[in-house]
């Protein structure tokens, strides 16, 4: 009997990422939301701040009989994912996960148990699992996540990775990419905030990780507010400008070299670079349709040029890389200039990566340089590799590379499997296993 | 949601998707109860092939499954011949030739999203055209002296379908009656214990007014029922049960009844194991309340630090931050 393929979860902030170890796309996308019918105060299990706010109890027996009767089905009356969003006049929407972590561990093990059992129809005790958890995790969430794996579902065994680190393995499918490492920097902008995060070989260097408050939202956002200013939006219905916006942002732009040459670009020749959207009342169906213009390179240029969007946050994106790269360990600077890895929706723009590296390139080189004549000329540097790699699996990186190390044989010598935990408990998962260079 | 589906939504979205507009694929997943799935494309780009690899195969063979699932989809199934490699049976979908209505395509979609289904079915149906050629030649025994009355013919072939590794299911047909019998194997102490109470509440739930309809279940721990206590190499250690379903005639009256009842009974061990899973998961929900009310009381019982003000020898006092 061959063995069955891991289960990838990838469980974010806004979307669950799921599917079989080996395929390239994960079969199930959808927000990591749960419908039910509790209250909403019930919201935090953490027992530390659970003495804050009352707690709803969950429900208890009140009819005598037999047990049939004598509880309710209320804990199995949710739903998750899209179908949590379209019942949501009926339920209350709860997001088990804030800023990457899980914060309720109520809904967050019904959400694995109908994600599993409706969604990925496997039987978990037949399989290995392969989740993920953010940089600087506490190691009490990974014993919680390690005590409902093992002990409601069974599990064969468990692997915990940090997203960041398959973002770089998922990089290794680049044809840039000339050898396997799993030093470089992160780059995962998703739809709320964008992380900067060095690995050295495959250990998160937690001390040096920035935050960028941009990510997909704002540019969508952004995109609104420039088809505003032009008077573009007055064809749009009110209900759809989001959603219009996004469509934009997500069909029609890309990243420019020189933001003064692309305006007069467009200028000299608006015929040739304005694009047409026609889009389509949702209620009633009327039609409609409107320039694009500017926002086209504009939008995402609020990474690179933060003022034109926001006024309390103004380092540009490169500057950040270059920040975070200067303040990690000296030996491992070189690895990590060399190996920039994009991961996220929101860093899918066209030539994303070659203009980051382009402005990376030019602070590295300017501070070299500065260097050098400081020296007198008594020094020369051999000079700094910079490399931005972008690659075709980078929307869904962190699966990917969760799919691509639980598809190899040694994830299961990595993974902590269930006759280890039932010798050492929880405890157990604290201890990091890194892929090694074997892969 | 009580009632796990019989569907797979993996093949359902995959091909809502892909008769859109086709696109090339290569996926591999995996259905309950060591099914695994290959959904990929060809040489082109509109010939999906849908292979499963089922670990009862060899049985379901046994009971028709081939051409039980011949009949139902029809013109897509490839010989075994033609079979994919590592798996047990085949159909191709050729997306030029789909059915152009939006009903037919969601009809479609969903019969081959039963696919599993469809295949471990054959040996149910084969049960139930027994019982009825049963209850054909069936002499009733108060009329008749006692030697006409032949023992033998009065029961089908028992069929076993070996649907895990340790389980299986039997399933045997009688002039009045199919009777289904499960073998469960629980690894856990833990689930051994909570499926034990699971599957006594079967039982017992069938006393409710409401329920007089449900077939009737048995449930008995380590000694096999009489049905199949003739087979060899049955397990009766601690650790197994034997659940037994008796399907009257009202159950499969007609095919759509009779496919609906295929359709539960088939899941029965994963719907088991899904709710011993939410029990646990709801008592690790009451633990974690409990816990948090325990801290209530615990933060309530710090005893106050009574504020001393505390002197040097000359009196002066230290500062407090």
């Amino acid at each position: 009997m061959s063995r069955l393929p891991p289960l990838v979860i990838d469980n974010g902030t806004g979307y669950t990422k799921m599917g079989f170890a080996g395929n390239s796309e994960p079969s199930f996308v959808f927000p990591t939301v749960i419908a039910t019918h509790q209250s909403a105060s019930s919201a935090s299990s953490n027992p530390t701040n659970a003495s804050a706010g009352g707690r709803a109890p969950p429900p208890v027996a009140s009819k005598p009989g037999h047990l049939a009767s004598k509880r309710g089905i209320e804990d199995l009356d949710f739903f998750i994912g899209d179908e949590a969003v379209a019942n949501s006049k009926t339920y209350n929407l709860h997001y088990p996960i804030r800023h990457g972590m899980i914060e309720n561990w109520d809904h967050m093990e019904r959400f694995w148990e109908q994600s599993i059992f409706k969604y990925l129809r496997a039987e978990p005790e037949d399989h290995y699992v392969c989740l993920t958890e953010p940089p600087l995790n506490p190691p009490e969430n990974r014993e919680n996540t390690a005590e409902i794996m093992f002990e409601s579902f069974n599990v064969q065994g468990l692997y915990i990775a940090v997203q960041a680190v398959l973002a770089l393995a998922a990089s290794w499918t680049s044809s840039k990419v000339a050898e396997r490492t799993l030093t470089g920097v992160v780059i995962d902008s998703g739809d709320g905030v964008t992380h900067t995060i060095p690995v050295a070989e495959g250990y998160v260097i937690g001390s040096s990780i920035k935050h960028v408050p941009i990510a997909g939202r704002d540019i969508t956002y952004f995109v609104q507010q420039l088809l505003r200013d032009r008077g573009e939006s007055a064809a749009i219905p009110p209900e759809d400008q989001l959603r219009v916006a996004e469509k934009i942002k997500e069909d029609y732009t890309y990243v420019c070299q020189d933001i003064v040459k692309e305006f007069k670009k467009y200028d000299a020749d608006p015929y040739k670079y304005f694009a047409r959207f026609s889009g389509e009342h949702s209620v009633t169906g009327r039609k409609y349709d409107l320039d694009v213009g500017y926002e086209r390179f504009l939008a995402p240029e609020i990474f690179f040029n933060p003022e034109i969007f926001s006024s309390d946050f103004l380092t540009p994106l490169p500057e950040v890389v270059d920040t975070v790269i200067q303040t990690s360990p000296i030996d491992v600077r070189r690895g990590l200039y060399r190996n920039i890895v994009l991961s996220g929706g929101s860093t899918m723009f066209k030539d994303f990566g070659k203009r980051l590296q382009r402005d990376v390139k030019a602070l590295v080189d300017g501070r070299i340089a500065g260097s050098e004549s400081r020296s007198g000329g008594h020094l020369r540097s051999t000079g700094v590799d910079v490399n931005v790699i972008s690659h075709k699996r980078q929307r869904y990186a962190v699966w990917y590379g969760g799919s691509l190390m639980a598809s190899t044989p040694e994830f299961y010598n990595v993974s902590h499997s269930r006759v280890d935990y039932e010798e050492y408990g929880p405890s157990l998962v604290r201890r990091f296993s890194v892929f090694g260079s074997a892969v | 949601m009580i009632l796990l589906e019989s569907h797979s939504i993996i093949i359902q979205d995959v091909l809502t998707d892909r008769f859109e507009k086709p696109s090339r694929m290569d996926i591999q997943f995996v259905d309950f109860d060591h099914v695994r799935f290959h959904l990929s494309t060809g040489e082109s780009k509109t010939q999906v092939t849908l292979s499963m690899g089922i670990h009862c195969w060899p049985d379901l063979l046994k009971y028709g499954a081939r051409e039980h699932l011949q009949n139902e989809y029809a013109g897509m199934l490839l010989d075994p011949s033609q079979t994919e490699p590592e798996y047990d049976v085949s159909i191709v979908i050729d997306l030029e030739k789909i059915p152009s209505s939006q009903e037919e395509r969601t009809a479609l979609i969903h019969k081959l999203s039963l696919f599993k289904a469809t295949a471990m079915s054959a040996p149910f149906l084969a049960a139930f055209e027994e019982e009825s050629a049963l209850e054909a030649n069936y002499k009733d025994p108060a009329g008749a002296s006692q030697i006409d009355v032949e023992q033998s013919v009065d029961a089908g072939e028992l069929k076993i379908v070996r649907y895990r590794e340790e389980e299986a299911m039997y399933i045997q047909a009688r002039h009045d009656r199919v009777t289904v019998i499960f073998s469960t194997v629980f690894k856990e102490e833990t689930d051994r214990v909570y499926g034990r109470v699971f599957l006594q509440e079967f039982v017992d739930a069938r006393r409710l007014q409401s329920l007089q309809s449900a077939p009737q279940v048995n449930y008995s721990n380590r000694e096999p029922p009489l049905e199949i206590r003739h087979l060899p190499g049955l397990k009766n250690g601690e650790d197994c049960g034997y659940v037994t379903f008796v399907l009257s005639k009202r159950h499969f009256a007609n095919p759509t009844q009779a496919q609906s009842t295929i359709l539960r009974i088939q899941l029965f061990r994963d719907y088991l194991h899904y709710h011993i899973k939410c029990s646990k998961a709801y008592m690790h929900s009451r633990m974690r309340y409990r816990v948090a009310e325990f801290l209530k009381v615990l933060n309530r019982a710090k005893p106050e630090v009574a504020v001393v003000e505390r002197r040097t020898a000359t009196g002066r006092t230290f500062r407090t931050r």
